[in-house]
């Protein structure tokens, strides 16, 4: 199996075998991310504490730079972390619970992986820092800027002036939120990015087309708000029909369907151990000579002077633009003719429509019709003196256009040429997948990902947060960056692929892990307590990875183990209804138990003063660049 | 028929910023041929070879056109249309 793994003459080093337990799932992914990119991994013997957690990011031509990952931004705090408190703190639990029904975990380690992800970016992004002039030696994120960002477009639609969105937990009953259940059991997720499949397949259904019209707009509202309250008339009718007469009804209208499946089911497919073997990201490179990034100096950040040229719609692509904008770069965005409908879509702040701002508020926007010759010229125009190209066109559309890799490339040889699409990375392209439409709920829904968050959620399906949509974004971003420091370092220029479903695949490493290669796997402990409770005023979420961490628990609110487990927690339970979550967090914090307040209006993590210094406040409140360099 | 036309941020800088236009007209698109007369440039935003563009939602009271009779759609008076972007997808 031959893989283009880029960063084979370079390292990282530090305590990713042993970490300490907070920061285990960020240097899990590290190791695999790591691995995939070829870097030799050097485990050092320091554990690190339960604040920080530090590696070095190393290559022949730069001098290491130290990546720090802490729990929080703010360097004042040290209460503990663990992936849950850090998505109870941080407004995911909120945002999930839109549509599951309650504040509660995702089920998987998602903020670690995206920590994890930006980390490493962190680490490449200053080492083209050096390489171009700059003096850095030090990069770090924290898991809190993580989850920030990753909710970044709803805590906009939350803050602005006028007419802001106010859904909180369980604001809709999980049983009115896709995915659908048919008449045999199968519990599926539908797609369709035109409303004229949907009107054709509930017709066929034998449901009234004004229904489905009220259907149609919450379908759309899922990917901007994260609930879709379906009219009851569909779910009920649907559930009427076998899951493979709905299949077929779905073949004659142009509506797409996948049952949601198990990772085991996902790991079966002849694709699969491929992209997890490769990793996230597909690379291909050809020397390139003409390709010295300009010098940079003073304060300039990483991609400061290189250009990034942009053509993409929604959320993956457009956050992966966000990303290489907050490291430096100047972002030319193309938008059709008029303007991405997506400005106009509410709430609004200063004309514009917050969500899309979050996304977008740093680029240059030019208007170009790609369909038009006139428009391709523009854009290879533009192409001849950038650096980095990037598109989420579907799949096949950029050949006719003329935009393909081998066209952009014959124009300027040193460009990275990067497409972040929706099922793969090119073998799963042939799978049964790319019928669908590569959408974050499908991928979901395909991947795996989404059963594992109803298990953990007691739900029938994924989350209508676009936990992929925002993945797959970091994940393009990183794979340029990447791209860029090979370029620097070794003069190529060349091609970098991911997708929804390579980030999926990587959400899942850990679990595809004991498939694959079950001798290398960890023994993933379930923490002892784990839950979101309520108290007299609010909920709080507590974690207790280890004994010593239920000792101190017990301790700190003076009961003790010594009934049965369902005895314990119903005790817990119980006593936490005494006093307020701020009340209890005080208590715990001080006993060093990791557990926070659930926020459960976004609204309120712009007033949280540990949270500051990830956030802006203005027109609606903005989420800055997760990285510190110096 | 009096109709209540609820206009979106975006379009504002053609209807003199104003946020509801009170007008006549028995459907959709007799009202938005009205609404041109009025505002020119709003019509070209919403409407592409006689469909309404696919980017764009438009309502009469909370139902959306596309499951009705499309600009086609008749009014009843007192009827309030508002107009939406959409994009489906993530």
């Amino acid at each position: 199996m031959n893989m283009n793994r880029p960063l084979t003459s370079c390292m990282i080093t530090g305590p990713l075998q042993n970490p300490a337990p907070d920061f285990s799932a960020v240097a899990s992914s590290l190791r695999y991310q790591s691995g995939a990119l070829g870097m030799v991994c050097e485990t050092g013997e320091n554990a690190g504490s339960n604040a920080a957690f530090s590696f070095e990011f190393k290559t022949p031509h730069t001098s290491p730079v130290i990546c720090d990952v802490t729990g929080w931004d703010d360097a004042s705090r040290h209460a503990p972390v663990t992936e849950n408190i850090i998505q109870a703190a941080c407004g995911l639990m909120s945002v999930h619970g839109r549509a599951s029904g309650k504040s509660q975990a995702l089920g998987v380690n998602y903020v670690s992986t995206l920590t994890a992800i930006l980390a490493l970016q962190g680490g490449a992004a200053a080492s083209i820092g050096q390489l171009r002039g700059l003096s850095l030696s030090n990069s770090s994120v924290s898991m809190a800027a993580a989850a920030l960002l990753s909710v970044g477009q709803y805590i906009a639609g939350a803050t602005v002036f006028e007419s802001p969105e106010t859904l909180r937990p369980g604001i809709i009953p999980q049983s009115a939120c896709p995915p659908f259940v048919s008449a045999d059991g199968v519990i599926f997720e539908l797609e369709t990015l035109d409303a004229g499949p949907w009107q054709k397949f509930w017709t066929e259904i034998g449901v009234d087309s004004q229904i489905a019209g009220k259907g149609w707009t919450a379908f759309l509202l899922r990917y901007a708000k994260a609930i879709a309250p379906m009219p009851a008339e569909l779910t009920a009718t649907i559930a009427k029909f076998s899951y493979s007469h709905i299949a077929e009804l779905c073949a004659v209208t142009g509506m797409a369907i996948c049952p949601i499946r198990s990772i085991d089911a996902r790991a079966q497919d002849e694709d699969c151990k491929r992209v997890w073997l490769q990793g996230p990201w597909e690379f291909a490179f050809e020397p390139a000579l003409k390709n010295t990034p300009p010098s940079i100096a003073g304060n300039d950040l990483p991609l400061s002077g290189l250009t990034v040229i942009e053509s993409c719609r929604r959320i993956q692509g457009p956050l992966a633009g966000h990303l290489l904008a907050l490291l430096g770069a100047n972002v030319i965005r193309i938008e059709p003719p008029g303007g991405d409908p997506l400005r106009g879509m509410p709430p609004m702040a200063e004309g514009c429509s917050a969500r899309f701002d979050a996304l977008n508020r740093h680029k240059i926007i030019r208007e170009v019709d790609i369909k038009s010759s006139a428009g391709q010229a523009e854009i290879k125009q533009l192409v001849k003196h950038a650096d980095v190209f990037l598109h989420n066109w579907a799949p096949g559309k950029a050949a006719p256009l003329n935009l393909d890799h081998q066209h952009l490339a014959a124009i300027n040889p040193a460009l990275i040429y990067a497409y972040a699409g929706g099922w793969a990375t090119d073998g799963a392209a042939q799978s049964s997948g790319n019928v669908m439409p590569g959408t974050d709920f499908m991928t979901q829904a395909y991947s795996g990902v989404a059963k594992k968050i109803a298990e953990t959620s007691g739900t029938q399906g994924g989350s209508l947060f676009t936990v992929l949509d925002v993945l797959g974004g970091a994940v393009a971003a990183q794979g340029i960056t990447i791209a860029l420091l090979n370029r620097c370092m070794n003069k190529v220029g060349g091609k970098v692929t991911s997708s929804l479903m390579s980030a999926a695949t990587l959400l899942c490493s850990d679990d595809l892990q004991k498939h694959y290669k079950p001798q290398n796997a960890d023994a993933i402990s379930k923490s002892i307590i784990d839950g979101v409770y309520a108290t007299k005023q609010g909920y709080c979420a507590i974690e207790c990875r280890d004994i010593k961490t239920a000792e101190r628990l017990t301790k700190a609110l003076d009961i003790t183990i010594d009934t049965d487990e369902e005895g314990f927690l119903q005790h817990l339970s119980g006593l936490l209804l005494s006093k307020t979550a701020h009340e209890w967090i005080a208590i715990l914090e001080q006993a060093d138990v990791p557990s926070a307040v659930v926020v459960e209006d976004l609204t309120d993590l712009q007033t949280i003063p540990h949270l500051q210094p990830g956030l802006t406040t203005g027109s609606y409140t903005k989420v800055i660049s997760p990285w510190r360099f110096k | 028929m009096r109709i209540t036309v609820n206009i979106p941020t975006i379009l504002r800088p053609l209807t003199n910023n104003q946020k509801r236009i009170e007008i006549t007209g028995l459907n959709v698109l007799e009202v938005i041929d009205r609404i041109e007369q009025q505002y020119p440039g709003v019509k070209e935003k919403l409407v592409t070879e006689g469909q309404a563009h696919r980017f764009v939602n438009i309502y009469i009271n909370d139902n959306d056109i596309r499951f009705s009779e499309g600009l086609s759609t008749s009014l009843q008076d007192g009827d309030s249309i508002t107009i939406l972007p959409a994009v489906a997808g993530g």
